[in-house]
Parts: C-alpha cells; structure tokens; sequence
C-alpha cells in the first residue's frame, strides 16, 4: 500500500521547484472506479493527487503529446522538466523513449512506485455492475479492500488484477528520482503460455481467429493515440502520399494497419497493456505485442525498455543473426 | 500446361547493386526463369520498409521476394544486415496471424550469380504455386 501522505509530500516538493512545470498524476474519476490523469501546475490541489490499484493508466503518454512550438526570434528554450509518477511498466517506457532519444533524463523529474498489480477495469465492472459512485480502493498483500458508503468488500488478488500484472518481472521502476514505500521482491517470470498454445494452431486457425477480432476494428487509432511509444510527428497510417493504409474499414485495410501497428512497436513495446484497455470493441492487442517480444527475446535475445544506453533492435544487427529462411 | 493453372504474381524487390544486376545477368546470359516475378529495383533491400511488402500482397501479389547482397557485400556496409532483421520479424508475425510466411521470402545473389537468381525465382514460383492465391488480405476495393 502506497503511503499518499508521503506522495503528496513529495509531489508537493517537486511542484514547488522552480525548475518544474507541472506535475502529471492521478485523481480520483467522477464516477465508479474511474480515475483521471492529474494535472498539477500548483501546490494547492496537491490534495487531489492518489494513487491506488485503479491507477492504470500509463501518464508517460503525456510528455511525448507536449506540443512543441517554433520558437519565435531570440526566445529561449522552454527547458523546464515535467514531473511525472510512474509504475513499474511506465518506467519502462520512459527508459525506452530515452534509448530513442525522444526524452532527455534532464527534462523529467520521475517519481517511482512500486507496484503490486493494478485493477482491471473489465474485470470489476463485471463484479459492481450498477455502481456509480467513486469507491475507496487499498490493498493488503493479498486482497483488494474496496470501500462504498455502506459496504466494504473484501476481494483476493487474483480475481480482479490485470492478466499481464501476473507475470510482470519489473514491479519497481527501472528509473526513478524520488521513489514512494519499498522495493517489491518478485520472483514473477514473464510466461508465454498463451502465445505458446496458440502457435501450435493450424494456419487456417489462426487466420479465423484474427479475421474475427480485425473485423470488429472501427480504425478509431485509440491504441496508436495511448501508447506511449506511438509518439512519431506523423503516424504513417494519417499520410496521404504515400497513402500506406486506405480508409476504408474492411479485412484488408484493418490487417494492414494492426500489422503496422505491431511492426513499428517489435522491440519498443513494454507491456503496458493499454492499447488493449482503450480499444472499444476489445481485440486483444496485447496477444500481438507478446508475439513479438517473444520472438524478439529469442531470436536477438533483446528485452526492450531495460537499458537507455542500449541501441534500438532494429537500427542494429549481429553478422550471425537467424537467417535459414533465406534462400 | 493446363489451362487453368494458377499462375501467381510474385513481387521482387531487389537491391540495385546485387540482386538487379543478377537478375540482369540472367537475362544477359540467356538463363530463363519463370516470367511471374515483377521486378522493382530499390537502392538496397534495406530500403525495403516492411510496409512494401503488406501493401504488394494486398495489392495483388501472392508471394514477395527480397534480393539483397551476401552478408558484408552491401554497399552501404548495413543495409541488407538491417533488412534481414525486419523481415524476420514481418514473417514471424504473418505467421501469427495466420498469413502463410513462405509468400515472403528473402535471398542473397550477388552481381554475378545469375544462375543463382534464374534457379531461387523457379523455386519461389513453385512455392507460391503450391500456397495458391493471396485470399486473406487481398483489396477487394480496387479504386
């Protein structure tokens, strides 16, 4: 259980600075078990700032949206930091993004919480379904104690916490300044069973399978918008000439754009899980992006979001890489 | 032949400074090949963005093939290491998906190898005539 105190104490600290633009976190939602990304420019909503096991959103997202100006003659340049609170996987992706260098260390203030699993939103909603006042949630080490005004629930761990929380390997952040209550000891190893069993399908199988979820794509791009390492100037699937990906929502176009989008994050992708959160009719991306990490562990032996001094997978090579397709 | 045989359409992406002048030694040489492989010439197969190859399949090809330099002949030092990897993980994840991954192949010919070249699009071709068609991602709107 994450001590708020000791957050908005520190939270409170890293606002004050004068180095310091604003601070991105959590508050609580207007309803349910949402909760909604936090803006802090001034020490006086501090109060606002929680952080619980609905905390699932990764917030890293948000520097790389910053829009940057021209700067006008003789301006000079906005190098304040952003700070920003980060879990296990969002530190990953911070980590992954320095690696590019899309961020610099200098321009973050990175306050780091250990994580012992988030909610996933799908699996208590099923559990509260009529519900629509915000809810207390804590966490002792093996329940979630979830408050209402007249009723206190108390549920184990493993009914209500995100599938990919279970076998996470990176409960503390990789990279942090400040970092809120204890290390976590994990002994966790990323399995990939489910991957494995459905490789062992047929081809036809397979196709079947993917053919009914990319049917239900409405190509909103709602996964390409959360993910924190979608963060390109011009994503390739909004370019008219060449027009990549058509507009038209069909199989062909629909496959096209969810290879791409797997493609462009093969070695980047740190397990967040919420392209799979957002999307609105429920295709399992995440099946995709574990795929290909696991692929990519075997084949190059290479785990993305770990090391910033660390060269991106595909700008490098090993004269010995795999090669027995090749004719 | 028979009359209705498949014949499939294979796209080669081959690099300017091997595998083309490979093809073009084939030609020069007067070794036939089989006439579906439609050659695009790039600069280097690391020019190849994996994209080319979703979109030629899309488009109309039932198989791709990638012509790039032996290993340390490129003549951009990396180009064709570099491809190499992107293919492997394009055709790790068509497979996933339940796209056959033999409809993407990749090869070495170097400039004088037009034998080579004549003998790897004879066995694409049968390969690719063995698959079929390209049915899972095929454009159905042609405008």
């Amino acid at each position: 259980m994450v001590d708020q105190k000791k957050l908005r104490e520190e939270a409170k600290k890293i606002i004050e600075r004068e180095d310091v633009k604003y601070l991105i976190g959590w508050e609580k939602g207007t309803y349910g078990f949402q909760m909604t990304p936090l803006f802090l420019t001034s020490s006086d909503d501090v109060n606002r700032l929680v952080f619980n096991p609905l905390c699932i959103h990764n917030l890293v997202v948000f520097p790389m949206l910053e829009e940057k100006l021209p700067l006008g003659k003789d301006k000079p340049e906005d190098n304040k930091k952003i700070g920003i609170i980060v879990k296990g996987c969002d530190s990953r992706a911070i980590v992954q993004i320095m690696q590019e260098k899309g961020l610099k260390k200098d321009n973050l203030v990175i306050i780091g919480i250990p994580c012992n699993g988030v909610i996933d939103p799908k699996k208590i909603s099923k559990r509260f379904p009529q519900k629509t006042k915000t809810f207390d949630v804590e966490e002792d080490d093996n329940n979630f104690i979830i408050k209402t005004d007249e009723k206190t629930y108390k549920i184990p761990k493993d009914e209500l916490v995100l599938d990919k929380c279970k076998t996470c390997e990176f409960p503390n952040p990789v990279i942090y300044d400040v970092l809120i209550g204890k290390e976590i000891k994990t002994s966790a190893k990323s399995d990939y069973k489910e991957i494995t069993s459905f490789e062992k399908k047929r081809l036809e199988e397979k196709w079947k399978y993917w053919e009914r979820q990319f049917e239900k794509c409405i190509r909103c791009y709602a996964c390409r918008d959360v993910c924190p390492l979608c963060y390109c100037k011009e994503c390739m699937v909004d370019q008219l000439k060449p027009q990549w990906v058509r507009r038209s929502v069909n199989i062909s176009e629909n496959t096209a754009w969810n290879i791409m989008r797997a493609l462009h994050l093969a070695g980047r992708c740190v397990d967040c899980g919420e392209c799979e959160r957002v999307c609105p009719v429920g295709i399992p991306l995440t099946k995709l992006n574990k795929k290909l990490e696991k692929d990519v562990l075997e084949l190059f032996n290479y785990k993305p979001g770990i090391n910033a001094e660390n060269k991106p997978l595909l700008s490098i090579f090993k004269p010995d890489d795999a090669e027995d397709f090749i004719l | 032949m028979s009359k209705h045989e498949f014949e499939p359409n294979i796209v080669a992406f081959l690099c300017n400074w091997c595998s083309y002048a490979g093809a073009d030694l084939a030609g020069t040489s007067r070794i036939g090949y089989p006439p579906n492989v439609k050659i695009i010439r790039v600069m280097c197969s690391g020019r190849v963005n994996p994209m080319f190859v979703v979109n030629a399949l899309q488009q109309g090809a039932d198989g791709v093939l990638i012509g790039g330099c032996h290993p340390g002949d490129c003549h951009y030092i990396q180009g064709n290491y570099l491809a190499r990897r992107r293919i492997t993980v394009l055709k790790k994840l068509l497979e996933h998906l339940g796209i056959e991954e033999q409809r993407v192949r990749m090869t070495w010919v170097s400039a004088a190898e037009g034998k080579k070249f004549a003998d790897v699009i004879k066995e694409v071709t049968e390969d690719i005539k063995k698959l079929g068609p390209m049915q899972q991602i095929r454009r159905t709107n042609t405008w």
